[in-house]
């Protein structure tokens, strides 16, 4: 089920970097279209999914990840149709590609457990993977401002000079994105501390509930993430850490919730494995 | 008919002559006017920019065509045909093309791949098609070096890069900040090279720009003719706060910013970029003040180098370019040939028709017992008859590779069919259409009109 979107991943990933060397907008256009196909494919097989576990496959980290992965082919999408650039996609479907390939491979079993049909617990895992999604494009676009302001400042216009927007143009679609996730992961933590107090009450016994507190690495990575992009937003606000550091910041916050989402998410939590 | 170019451009002529035959001072469309009026031609175009003066015919026969140009030119301009029959080309159909093509594309400009020549070669299209002087010829020339020049544009890198100081400079300042228009330039030292970068920056949308020199008044001149703002020179780092870009260019012979400065100058901009342009020589900023974070210190010899690169890869890029123009001339060449056979067709046409027509006449006396509808399907099978038994010799002839084959061709045609050479032949394509509008018309009007 997730292998047929993936596959078009993979085509679009190839088409990005063709693009990205060639510089060739009709290729360009290609690659957004493929990438568009797999994106639509990838609802199709996410409807099917809903339709036949009879609720969005959220519930364990193998099917978050393909939602996860969903959810940034569609950011990812948006801004290009907004900014018209596509030189980013070089560096974000190859992560798409990554990520997809985890469910692909190993297909989730999806087997609900009955703590996890409050809807709070939807809110919570959507905003989470909605403002993981937001940081990922944050972190490409990150990357790319460090690059192209490598390259001004060594006097070596290049490869990047050429095909990369403007740094003050990255510098705001930077702090677009880690906005808008910020946001989504405040609503995602909120709720899912509110959602933790009510399982509390149905659920004494269960030990991955008793197990949810600031001491979960996975609770405590996210909010270490929360810190880091908060501090972000201040900063750049207080005292001008505008630029070459937001883009450093945003490339170490996203490391963090890659790390928490899927290596802490599969081997480490006590209580988030469900 | 010929294609005919004959002009002059930065590579054969000097510049006062050029200026003198630029056909922009008196009016491109005024010369094109006066030329198409003129027997020898029977299409004009001008293609008019301060690096050359090209004239576009189609001529019959373009001896007495060139010599005729020669004679608008001396009129015209009211010059010496001694002055510029040294430096005035010429090239015919193929090579006439290839030229227009070459120029289309940018590969025969000052600076090679410059953008603006494909606009000023559409506009000599547009001022020649509103005098009605083009035709046939000159539409599929023009139409075809416009696809020319956007593929050389599309497919090569041709057109990439600064290749000026100042330009250079006006793109990094576009890399770093995106648009323009709301950044504040600060200019140091009153200067012509700091006053040209400043006006590249000026023509990008700079709305706030501040002048600043040792000799005040030499700045408050400068600011008068920039619509800037004069500081003095006391207030010179206060200034350099409030920038995002600045140009040193005075004749200082030690550096007037050193690091500590520069230093002290990023502390209240919180971490805003600043884009330092040194043109100076010897250089106005401490090389140090590079190092600094947020600083982007560009100095003549760093924007040297990458004209220099840019120059070079240009280069590299128009073999890639000149490949292009001749498939493209290839293109026309074959279009051209196919032209050539259009008289010998035309000729054959008009053969069947009047062998079709006198048939038709002798069996009036038997048709016109018929009904009306009757008779005109009688002259309508008869002319798709016609129609059909022509149809393969006119595609064969026109693909034919070369004109050797093509006259050969047409000369066997014109014994075997006894065709009348030449008729037809002076009115292209025009002629083509006669016979179909003709035998659209009923069968009886046409009797009417012959009775």
């Amino acid at each position: 089920m997730n292998t047929i979107p993936l596959i078009a991943y993979v085509a679009a990933a190839g088409l990005y970097a063709a693009f990205f060397v060639t510089g060739r907008a009709s290729i360009g256009r290609v690659a957004s279209t493929v990438l568009a196909g797999g994106a639509l494919l990838h609802t199709f097989a996410m409807g099917m999914q809903t339709m036949s576990i009879g609720h969005v496959p959220i519930a364990d980290t193998t099917s978050a990840i393909s939602t996860f992965v969903w959810l940034l082919a569609i950011a990812y999408l948006y801004t290009e149709m907004t900014t018209e650039e596509r030189a980013m996609g070089v560096f974000i479907v190859p992560l798409l590609v990554a990520l997809q390939a985890i469910p692909a491979i190993r297909p989730g079993l999806e087997h609900r457990a009955p703590i996890l049909e409050s809807p709070w617990f939807g809110v919570h895992v959507a905003s989470l993977l909605f403002a993981y999604a937001s940081f990922a494009l944050a972190c490409v676009i990150g990357i790319t401002y460090v690059l192209l302001f490598k390259e001004i400042k060594a006097k070596h216009l290049g490869f990047f000079y050429k095909r990369l927007p403007s740094l003050q143009r990255l510098d705001a679609m930077n702090v677009r994105a880690v906005t808008v996730g910020w946001l989504f992961l405040t609503i995602g933590v909120v709720v899912g501390g509110i959602w933790t107090v009510q399982a509390r009450a149905d659920a004494v016994l269960d030990p991955r509930i008793r197990a949810m507190s600031i001491l979960d690495p996975k609770i405590a990575v996210a909010m270490l993430s929360w810190a880091i992009y908060s501090f972000q937003l201040y900063a750049r606000r207080a005292i001008g850490w505008s630029g070459r550091r937001a883009a450093w910041l945003s490339t170490v916050g996203f490391g963090i919730v890659l790390l928490n989402f899927v290596a802490v998410g599969y081997f480490l939590t006590k209580s988030h494995n469900f | 008919m010929h294609l005919l170019l004959v002009g002059v451009s930065h590579r054969t002529a000097p510049v006062d002559l050029r200026e003198r035959i630029d056909f922009s001072t008196r009016g491109v469309d005024a010369a094109v006017a006066s030329l198409a009026a003129r027997a020898t031609n029977s299409e004009a175009a001008v293609v008019s920019t301060c690096n050359r003066a090209e004239i576009y015919l189609a001529a019959p026969d373009p001896q007495v065509a060139r010599e005729d140009v020669l004679g608008f030119l001396v009129e015209f301009h009211g010059i010496d045909a001694s002055e510029v029959r040294p430096h005035l080309y010429e090239k015919q159909d193929s090579e006439a093309a290839r030229h227009l093509f070459r120029v289309a594309a940018g590969l025969d400009s000052l600076v090679v791949g410059e953008p603006q020549i494909l606009g000023q070669v559409k506009e000599a299209y547009s001022t020649a098609s509103a005098q009605q002087s083009v035709g046939p010829l000159l539409n599929k020339l023009f139409h075809t070096s416009f696809v020319a020049g956007k593929r050389v544009r599309s497919e090569t890198s041709l057109g990439e890069g600064a290749v000026s100081v100042s330009y250079a400079a006006v793109s990094l300042a576009r890399k770093i900040f995106g648009r323009l228009e709301e950044r504040t330039v600060a200019v140091v030292g009153a200067g012509e090279m700091g006053k040209l970068t400043a006006l590249h920056l000026k023509a990008q949308g700079i709305r706030r720009m501040v002048i600043t020199s040792r000799t005040t008044a030499h700045a408050a001149a400068l600011a008068e003719t920039m619509q800037a703002t004069a500081v003095p020179w006391e207030r010179l780092h206060a200034a350099l706060a409030e920038s995002d870009i600045v140009i040193t260019a005075t004749g200082a012979a030690l550096p007037v910013l050193v690091r500590a400065d520069v230093a002290a100058i990023m502390k209240p901009r919180r971490n805003r970029p600043l884009f330092i342009i040194d043109i100076a020589v010897p250089r106005d900023v401490d090389p140090a003040a590079g190092e600094l974070d947020q600083v982007f210190l560009y100095n003549i010899d760093d924007l040297q180098a990458i004209v220099q690169e840019n120059l070079t890869r240009r280069a590299a890029e128009m073999a890639r370019a000149e490949q292009i123009v001749d498939e493209e001339v290839e293109r026309f060449a074959a279009w051209l040939r196919s032209r050539g056979a259009i008289p010998t067709v035309v000729a054959l046409r008009q053969r069947f028709e009047t062998i079709r027509r006198s048939e038709l006449d002798r069996l009036q006396h038997k048709l016109s017992g018929l009904p009306p509808e009757a008779r005109a399907r009688v002259d309508e099978v008869t002319r798709l008859i016609v129609e059909k038994l022509l149809l393969t010799p006119t595609e064969q002839l026109k693909a034919l590779p070369d004109s050797e084959t093509l006259s050969a061709y047409s000369d066997a045609l014109t014994r075997l069919f006894s065709l009348t050479p030449g008729n037809g032949a002076a009115g292209g394509d025009r002629c083509l259409r006669v016979p179909e509008a003709d035998s659209q018309e009923p069968i009886e009007r046409r009797r009417a009109k012959s009775g």
